[in-house]
């Protein structure tokens, strides 16, 4: 009788021989939970998380390499739960990779990316390529698709070909492209970046890009803000640019005019 | 908020629709009379309607009495009115705040149909979104019988502080 083959489909792990139960090498596997409605449990599991996405990343490609920006507020409902979490995420120093959606989330896949790059960087005795990276991430995102895992992220490097930028989604998504933005606050984001990107703008001019787009979409959007942090990934790999409060921004950016309020206020209560 | 012959009132100057920011000058403490303000919080509509409803019953009340309401009444007047709509209720929830006789400051907040939480507010009420964190900025923050600029000062940080908390 046929069965039908899975061994394409089963982590590469599991086809080596494992002489001792070694932590590292056993395929990755997480437990079900135990309970009557799997179905009912998952629904509930994928509304608790929320792909709302309640933040502001973004990456784009120019001629020095790929700029990487994000906001660093944490929202919980309403309630700002930080405003100071890491959403750009250094998988090794050649490769950074932006959260959005799920904290837990992002920070144990890429943590996890991060394992297998090296992995593959000793197997293979040369870095691995942002495409493969990205491929390996999405892969595994989509072995658990349906299960509620919530990650918008945007895997920006430089290998052999250059500068790359892809896109992966915890629904199996996964785009090549030179602009992107995650998070509630894209759209604002997106406004400020399109009308301003050039090809072939300077890392100063990038940053500043980045910097104020990330800028506006925190002013809009009630999910965005804390400090905008701007990396820049060039031949050499990555550098952490600037990190600043958004608040400050503001004032820099929008001076302050001499606002008499109290007439305002006089005003309406006569009418 | 409550002080030595005085009170403060303070609100935000936001109007967001969810998480979008719409405007940052949108005033929500209305002045009724020179010693008694109103602040609104909510839907935004809603607080604009009530607050022209309100100012049309007290000017009427005012023609009428020929003098100032005083803030008892006013809360009253609010309670009633809220209460009107009983089941079509208005989004908001008031704070007022007003000098009774001889000064006393007097202060009260109530719930979107009228409840009425008077007799226990001596020292701050708030209203609104982050309202739990209010309570919590002002409950560590103030003291009873601050003069007027220890009192601003102090509603300051804590609405400053309870506001940076609420996206």
């Amino acid at each position: 009788m046929m069965t039908i083959d899975f061994s394409g489909l089963e982590p590469l792990a599991s086809l080596c021989v494992i002489k001792e139960h070694d932590e590292i090498s056993k395929p990755l596997s997480f437990e079900l939970p135990i309970t009557g409605d799997f179905d009912g449990f998952q629904r509930e599991a994928v509304q608790m998380v929320k792909p709302a996405k309640g933040t502001t990343t973004l990456a784009f490609i120019f001629k020095e390499g790929v700029m990487v920006a994000a906001d660093s507020r944490a929202s919980m409902g309403g309630y700002i739960s930080s405003q100071s979490v890491k959403k750009i995420i250094e998988i090794n120093p050649y490769m950074l990779g932006t959260m959005a959606g799920g904290a837990a989330d992002c920070q144990f896949w890429h943590r996890n990316l991060g394992v297998k790059c090296r992995l593959h960087e000793l197997a293979n005795k040369r870095r691995i390529s942002v495409t493969g990276a990205s491929k390996l991430l999405a892969n595994i995102l989509y072995s658990y698709r349906g299960m509620g895992l919530s990650v918008g992220t945007m895997i920006a490097g430089w290998d052999e070909k250059g500068p790359g930028l892809y896109y992966v989604d915890s629904e199996g998504g996964r785009l090549k492209g030179t602009r992107f933005s995650v998070g509630s606050g894209s759209p604002y984001a997106y406004g400020v970046l399109d009308s301003g990107y050039h090809y072939d703008m300077s890392v100063e001019e990038a940053a500043e890009l980045a910097r104020r787009a990330i800028y506006h979409a925190t002013f809009r959007d009630g999910a965005s803000g804390g400090v905008a942090s701007v990396y820049h990934v060039g031949p050499n790999g990555w550098t952490k640019l600037s990190g600043d409060d958004v608040g400050e921004l503001h004032y820099k950016y929008y001076p302050v005019e001499t606002e008499v309020v109290e007439q305002e206020m006089a005003e309406l209560s006569v009418a | 908020m409550v002080g030595k012959n005085c009170f403060a009132i303070a609100s935000d100057r936001r109007l967001g629709v969810q998480l979008q920011t719409v405007a940052t000058d949108f005033q929500k403490i209305y002045n009724i009379h020179d010693k008694l303000f109103i602040g609104l919080s909510g839907l935004a509509t809603d607080a604009q309607t009530l607050y022209q409803r309100l100012v049309f019953r007290y000017k009427l009340y005012q023609l009428r009495e020929e003098r100032n309401m005083k803030p008892e009444t006013f809360a009253s007047l609010v309670s009633a009115i809220l209460y009107e709509k009983r089941f079509g209720p208005y989004f908001c929830q008031p704070v007022i705040a007003g000098l009774a006789d001889e000064d006393k400051p007097f202060i009260c907040t109530m719930d979107s149909i009228g409840a009425n939480a008077r007799e226990l507010a001596k020292d701050f009420v708030v209203a609104g979104r982050a309202s739990e964190s209010l309570y919590g900025a002002c409950e560590s923050m103030f003291k009873p019988d601050m003069d007027s600029e220890e009192l601003f000062e102090t509603i300051s940080q804590a609405l400053l502080s309870a506001v940076d908390r609420d996206c």
